[in-house]
């Protein structure tokens, strides 16, 4: 379904002068440095998988989600969705993509919900069948009845992610973009959201390319995980193949009230890192449950705090380094 | 096509709406803005008859035309005159991934109403300088056929030249100033005859701002003096032109896109 | 002092923009430059009235372009609508200087910036298209100076006005844009005030709009009337006293309603 080959693109700074007449000289300036925010990656995705795309911060995951919707025109490489190139036949792959951004919503922001559905039929040229009977189905799946009166900027975050989902899935395209869809949000939108994208992928076989910062969107939802750092494509591989790699880096942090006495180190520990009276833990939890850990660190001092961390997608990395 | 940019042209008449947007008082201070706006210049011509050789009525009619031509631009592609923040902010982005032209998404994001009273300013110029120059005894049947053109192809050349800068900013990523030198200045300019200004500037509002054509050239014709019987045919066909090397300049421009954001 | 701190503050957060106005410069130029063509037209062939011949007109013009960057070209309401709006008035309040005081030390030190900045490469750039006119007497150069501090400040105080109205209206769009239009209609920028018709042209020189553009260019050029900063003077006086008033009253109504 989503072929991307060799993609790259490359974005071009002036480097700002400094000194006297600095202005000027920027301004007259034919120097120029290129970033590659996306440097020769290539992937296929095929129909129904759900595929986890992370990195960092400033990886080119967003970028890479913007060529392949047609957004931005690479520098370099060929992309294909369902057979069409999104820069040369844009038309077609548009109504063939749903996309999201979390970080910014896509329907009209002044009006009720149902009014921005009604204008994406008209866009999309949805017949009124089909339009009834999606909006039936992701109403229920989503919940939605409540909210749909109420004009966008009224909702919660959580409403307005479940919108923008069943806005992007209104005219049934057979794949999906994610960018960061869980950004945001409490538990309980994560956990309801989570639970519709796994729906559409199983029943409908939905193709889903998602980018996330939160492993636990990647745990419960990615078959497969394509990680890039620095606009490189890093590793690509199913999720339980990452497990037997790195396991399942998980962090809680303890304050004590006096600085610990620290015991033995238990199997599936990987770090203790002490600062000052605040502990962390680095541990694998796969081999070690949370309850488990806790109980031993309760035991090393007067504990006052104690959180759990998600491990960053920068954790990751590291691990995948070592 | 038609059907869907009446259905957005709606829903965002309907968000604005939403705001107690005074239409009325804003349409009125605008209107009211540019009658100072023209009585101003009156003032100057009531004082020195003539601007080189045009007297008030022959420089109404240039003023009226452009007047009304820059508030129908401004009436139809606020977005479009305001594009920089599209650019800037990444918003662009949502207008590429639907299945329809993102200019069409861009002009239907909003209708900038309070223009109308610059409209109806630049038609009222434009019917009190009939008015005069029906009592200095000139042949109107002319000028009144050719008024709505001259307004329409005015309209089409500003967005022609605020769609070639909107494009510009695909590159610079900044378009205000550059509005300045491409909207404001030769809205102004195009107030008076052409032939008042340098060469160099003149030759300007003859080629990449192509201002002259819509009430410059046909009201030589039209008003006597001195121009070819073809000149009022230029403004048509100028618009056109423009147009079509601001479209082919903004596709070029979208390929540049560069999305920023996260 | 703090005030001159706040001044100084503000004038090098407009740095950062130099780049962009450096481009706008030439743009303005371009505008200057259609007003001396009109001008030009207009004078072509008649008889000279009062002082303006075609060359005093076209200095007459190009100093008024520069003049307006630091007289009439300031941020709309002097932003104070925009602290309105976000309920940070209130903070600045109560801070322990004078809020008229505070937002005019704000917009002085952009006022400065646009002096250094786009002023003076305006004034040159039209200079070398038109011919420079400079004083010939020492003193006129003081009195010019005088002459644009009062004007920048009585422009000041006319912005904040439309500004603090935002305590008891929504939207000061429409006040700014009439204020602006009356500046530019009857402050001398496309007109030199005295030669408009009839009534308008005994009355508009005693406007604050006048005090604004038409003063500190007519002194420059060394043909103001002698009453020229006594106008201005009184004007910046009977703002003061109302801008004092008005911001009075709008920190009762903070301190009433809340904002």
């Amino acid at each position: 379904m989503i072929e991307a080959v060799h993609i790259g693109k490359s974005f071009y700074l002036s480097p700002e002068k400094k000194g006297r007449f600095a202005s000027v000289r920027t301004l007259f300036s034919r120097e120029q440095r290129e970033v590659k925010a996306v440097d020769d990656i290539s992937f296929s995705v095929g129909e129904g998988e759900f595929v986890g795309y992370i990195g960092p911060n400033g990886a080119g995951k967003s970028t890479t989600i913007k060529m392949l919707s047609g957004i931005l025109h690479p520098s370099r490489g060929e992309i294909r969705i369902g057979g069409y190139s999104p820069q040369k036949d844009r038309i077609q792959v548009a109504s063939r993509i749903g996309v999201v951004f979390g970080q910014r919503t896509q329907l009209w922001w002044d009006l009720p919900v149902k009014d921005s559905f009604e204008i994406l039929q008209a866009m999309y040229k949805i017949d009124s069948r089909t339009y009834r009977r999606s909006m039936e189905l992701y109403q229920e799946l989503l919940d939605m009845r409540e909210f749909l009166d109420t004009p966008v900027r009224k909702l919660s975050l959580g409403q307005r992610m479940r919108a923008d989902l069943a806005a992007a899935l209104l005219h049934d395209p057979p794949v999906l973009f994610l960018d960061e869809p869980t950004i945001g949000l409490d538990v309980v939108a994560k956990t309801s959201i989570r639970a519709f994208l796994k729906e559409v992928n199983e029943t409908q076989k939905k193709t889903i390319l998602l980018t996330t910062h939160d492993m636990d969107d990647i745990e419960q939802l990615c078959k497969r995980i394509i990680v890039i750092n620095h606009g490189k494509k890093m590793m690509d591989t199913t999720l339980d193949d990452m497990r037997r790699q790195i396991g399942l880096p998980s962090l809680i942090q303890v304050e004590y009230r006096q600085p610990p006495s620290l015991g033995a180190e238990l199997a599936g520990i990987e770090r203790l890192e002490l600062s000052g009276n605040v502990l962390s833990v680095h541990f694998d939890k796969g081999k070690i449950s949370s309850p488990r850990i806790l109980a031993e660190v309760a035991g090393w001092g007067e504990p006052l705090d104690i959180q759990m961390k998600e491990p960053g997608i920068e954790e990751i990395i590291r691990l995948m380094y070592r | 096509m038609l059907m869907l940019y009446r259905k957005l042209i709606a829903a965002s008449l309907r968000s604005q709406m939403q705001y107690k947007m005074n239409f009325i008082t804003s349409a009125a201070t605008t209107g009211m803005i540019m009658v100072l706006d023209f009585v101003i210049l009156s003032a100057i011509l009531h004082r020195f008859n003539d601007v080189a050789g045009w007297n008030i009525y022959e420089v109404g009619m240039l003023y009226g035309i452009s007047s009304a031509s820059v508030s129908l631009y401004r009436l139809f592609a606020p977005e479009v005159n305001d594009f920089e923040k599209y650019v800037v902010h990444g918003e662009f982005d949502q207008m590429l991934i639907r299945p329809v032209s993102p200019l069409l998404l861009l002009l239907t994001r909003n209708l900038d109403l309070s223009r109308i009273g610059g409209i109806v300013q630049g038609v009222a110029v434009l019917v009190l300088s009939l008015a005069g120059l029906a009592r200095e005894g000139a042949d109107l049947l002319w000028l009144i056929v050719f008024s709505p053109i001259a307004i329409l192809s005015g309209g089409v050349i500003y967005f022609s030249m605020a769609l070639s800068s909107a494009a510009l900013s695909f590159w610079t990523h900044q378009m205000r100033d550059i509005l300045t030198f491409t909207i404001y200045a030769p809205a102004n300019a195009s107030n008076y005859p052409i032939s008042l200004y340098p060469g160099w500037l003149k030759w300007l509002f003859f080629t990449a701002l192509p201002i002259a054509y819509m009430n410059y050239l046909p009201m030589l014709a039209l008003l006597g003096k001195g121009g070819g019987w073809y000149y009022p045919l230029l403004a048509p066909v100028a618009a056109a032109t423009a147009l079509f090397l601001a479209l082919t300049f903004w596709k070029i421009g979208i390929r540049h896109y560069h999305s920023t954001g996260s | 002092m703090v005030y001159w701190r706040i001044i100084r503050k503000s004038y090098r957060r407009n740095l950062q923009y130099r780049l962009s106005h450096l481009i706008n410069n030439v743009a303005s130029s371009i505008f200057g430059l259609v007003f001396i063509a009109i001008w030009m037209g207009v004078l072509r062939g008649k008889a000279v009235h009062g002082p303006y011949d075609a060359e005093t007109m076209a200095c007459y013009i190009a100093i008024c372009q520069s003049v307006l960057w630091v007289t009439t070209f300031m941020s709309p309401g002097l932003n104070v609508q925009v602290g309105v709006r976000s309920g940070a008035v209130s903070l600045d309040m109560i801070k322990p200087v004078h809020y008229l005081w505070y937002t005019l030390s704000q917009e002085f030190g952009r006022l400065l910036y646009n002096a250094c900045y786009r002023s003076l490469p305006i004034g040159l750039l039209l200079g070398l298209a038109v011919g420079f006119s400079f004083p010939s007497d020492p003193l006129a150069y003081l009195l010019f100076l005088l002459s644009l501090l009062l004007a920048a400040y009585v422009g000041m105080l006319l912005f904040y006005l439309v500004g603090i109205s935002s305590f008891w209206t929504t939207e000061v769009r429409w006040l700014h844009l009439i204020l602006l239009s009356l500046v530019f209609g009857f402050g001398g920028q496309m007109i030199p005030v005295d030669l408009m018709p009839g009534v308008l042209g005994q009355l508009a020189p005693f406007l604050p709009f006048a005090a604004m553009i038409y003063y500190p260019v007519m002194n420059w050029l060394e043909l103001a009337p002698a009453y020229s900063i006594g106008v201005q003077l009184l004007w910046a006086v009977i703002l003061t006293a109302v801008a004092l008033a008005v911001t009075k009253q709008a920190r009762r109504k903070l301190e009433i309603q809340g904002g």
